[in-house]
């Protein structure tokens, strides 16, 4: 689901829920919280002023019944930046981060799970767009909360014991 | 008569847009950011909404529906955050006391006609909104009677999309209940596996509550602390908005993996607090374990074990089934978090979700336990659909 601002009051912060994305063209900061498996990622041109957030949940629309593609990392990346383009931005400028990607449980079924599938699937997309990765904080077995502020350009990470880092 | 898994899911995306469009109605009177935090909707007897509505003070918008799709609905607020509204509409608008008050009945009237907007068109038919009326009451009584008698006679479904504001404290929710029987009509599908008679999902809720009730005696037989089951839902709902309702606290808890049918997952959370307490009353002459370490840990996991067996006891035996558990995973993190994976592997074959969701208070008020068990929906509706007609 879309959350574009359309409305003349200006806002300063965003929050934005799984297999949901927001693009933004001022100072609002970008919120995404919870994700464990699931995938933040940020993408902001610089030059243009323009910033994006998408929260994923899944590597992949062929392996799910559901067509909304802000679930997906391979349908959610290409819309995000489709419509980071439609408001000014260019695809050769775009900085990129990702967060999330963690395996905080062990399922029994076999194969990779679901975040390291995401992370993978993202990185592959990012070199496929040549987009530029500035940072990343991903894996591990912790969940996360991110903030981007595009003024300053810093994604601000949050985890469960309340210690933050920037990248 | 039967309900179609799809329609029921069509129906709650139509009142998840409806809420979006109200939120905005209501941020652009009032400044506000409002979002919405998720909407579900549930078939819900007398006793479901006592437990729901119990003890508080409400103000509220009532607005009747006529038409294409009958029933009520309730623009319902704790009464704090009603006088909040009120003082943040007088800001707004700079008018009196008086008009506040009717301004937030105007308000509502906005609000519901942005909600029902976009119903008309998929059911093809015009929907008339009676006149808004402007109500105060404590518990249930702030929904219609015919709504209460409903609950009374068949259970009655009720949609519930709560709002948050980012910045202030003005959460509240929009509530609707369509007439049971013309909206049993809408609801009923022509593909035989998606369907569910409607009474076997009545029966299934029992099932649920009396598995909370087993879950909650195994705390109180392993802790001997008083427990009480408070509130226990079946609910259908959004899987991404699953997450968001569990919230971004932290919690102390296992997630269990359930085989057979129907396969899902299971759910138990405590907060920090709880847990410790829970942790401390297992253990002979108690536990000076400083924060959440392995004594804890192992504490959990056992009790979570038992209290998953409790739970989906008896579903197997209703069902016909066999259904197991997977050891526990033990998870300390925020809830949202803690959801994420759950959601994400059963988003694979789903984007809504039954989810039965219980809360046994522990010691009075002092300490609390959430569990989720979220079944695969065509399992359960294939098992439920496959009981014999006397049950």
């Amino acid at each position: 689901m879309k959350r574009l601002e359309t409305d003349s009051k200006p806002v300063n912060r965003r929050k934005i829920g799984i297999a949901e994305y927001a693009v933004v063209t001022d100072e609002t900061t970008l919120i995404t919280s919870g994700l464990g498996s699931c995938l933040g990622i940020v993408v902001h041109d610089p030059e243009a002023f323009v910033s994006g957030l998408i929260h994923v949940m899944l590597p992949s629309v062929d392996q799910a019944r559901d067509t909304n593609p802000a679930k997906f990392v391979d349908t959610g990346v290409p819309l995000l930046i489709e419509e980071m383009e439609a408001v000014g931005a260019d695809s050769n400028r775009l900085r990129v981060w990702i967060v999330g990607g963690s395996e905080m449980i062990q399922f029994s079924s076999t194969g990779d799970s679901i975040g390291s599938r995401n992370i993978d699937l993202a990185n592959q997309l990012i070199e496929e767009y040549g987009l530029t990765l500035v940072g990343s904080d991903v894996g591990g077995n912790h969940g996360r909360s991110i903030e981007f502020d595009p003024a300053t350009e810093v994604v601000s990470i949050r985890t469960a014991d309340d210690t933050t880092q920037t990248i | 008569m039967k309900v179609d898994i799809r329609e029921l899911g069509q129906f709650n995306h139509l009142a998840s847009q409806g809420a979006e469009r109200a939120a905005k109605s209501l941020s652009q009177l009032t400044g506000v950011q409002m979002d919405v935090e998720v909407t579900d909707v549930s078939l819900v007897t007398e006793n479901v909404l006592a437990e729901t509505f119990t003890g508080q003070s409400f103000v509220g918008v009532e607005l009747g529906l006529e038409g294409g799709l009958e029933g009520e609905t309730v623009l319902a607020f704790e009464r704090e955050r009603a006088l909040m509204l009120q003082d943040l509409l007088l800001q707004a608008t700079g008018s009196s006391e008086e008009l506040a008050q009717s301004s937030v009945t105007e308000l509502g009237n906005i609000m519901i006609g942005g909600f029902i907007d976009g119903w008309a068109n998929h059911l093809g038919k015009a929907i008339n909104m009676t006149p808004p009326k402007y109500t105060e009451a404590v518990g249930p009584r702030i929904l219609p009677d015919q709504a209460i008698q409903a609950a009374k006679n068949h259970g009655v479904f009720l949609f519930e999309s709560k709002l948050e504001a980012m910045d202030v404290d003005l959460d509240f929710s929009l509530y609707m209940l369509p007439e049971y029987r013309q909206f049993v009509d809408l609801l009923s599908g022509t593909d035989q596996g998606n369907q569910i008679p409607v009474n076997r999902l009545s029966a299934f809720e029992d099932l649920a509550k009396e598995g909370a009730g087993n879950a909650a005696g195994q705390i109180g037989m392993m802790t001997g602390l008083d427990t009480d089951v408070d509130i226990s839902r079946l609910r259908f709902v959004p899987l991404k908005g699953v997450p968001r309702q569990v919230g971004d606290d932290r919690f102390v808890g296992v997630v269990f993996e359930l085989k057979g049918i129907p396969s899902g997952y299971l759910v138990v959370l405590f907060d920090e607090a709880s847990a410790k307490t829970v942790a401390s009353s297992m253990m002979p002459g108690g536990s000076d374990e400083d924060g959440i370490g392995t004594m804890t840990e192992g504490a959990i996991k056992e009790l979570g074990n038992i209290m998953t067996s409790g739970f989906i006891d008896g579903w197997a035996n209703v069902l016909g089934t066999s259904i197991e558990h997977t050891p526990p995973n033990f998870v300390h993190d925020m809830g949202s978090s803690i959801m994420s994976p759950v959601v994400g592997k059963l988003g694979q074959q789903q984007d809504y979700a039954f989810v039965i969701d219980s809360t046994i208070e522990i010691d009075g008020h002092q300490g609390r336990c959430d569990i989720y068990a979220l079944p695969n929906e065509r399992e359960l509706a294939r098992a439920l659909s496959a009981l014999p007609a006397q049950t």
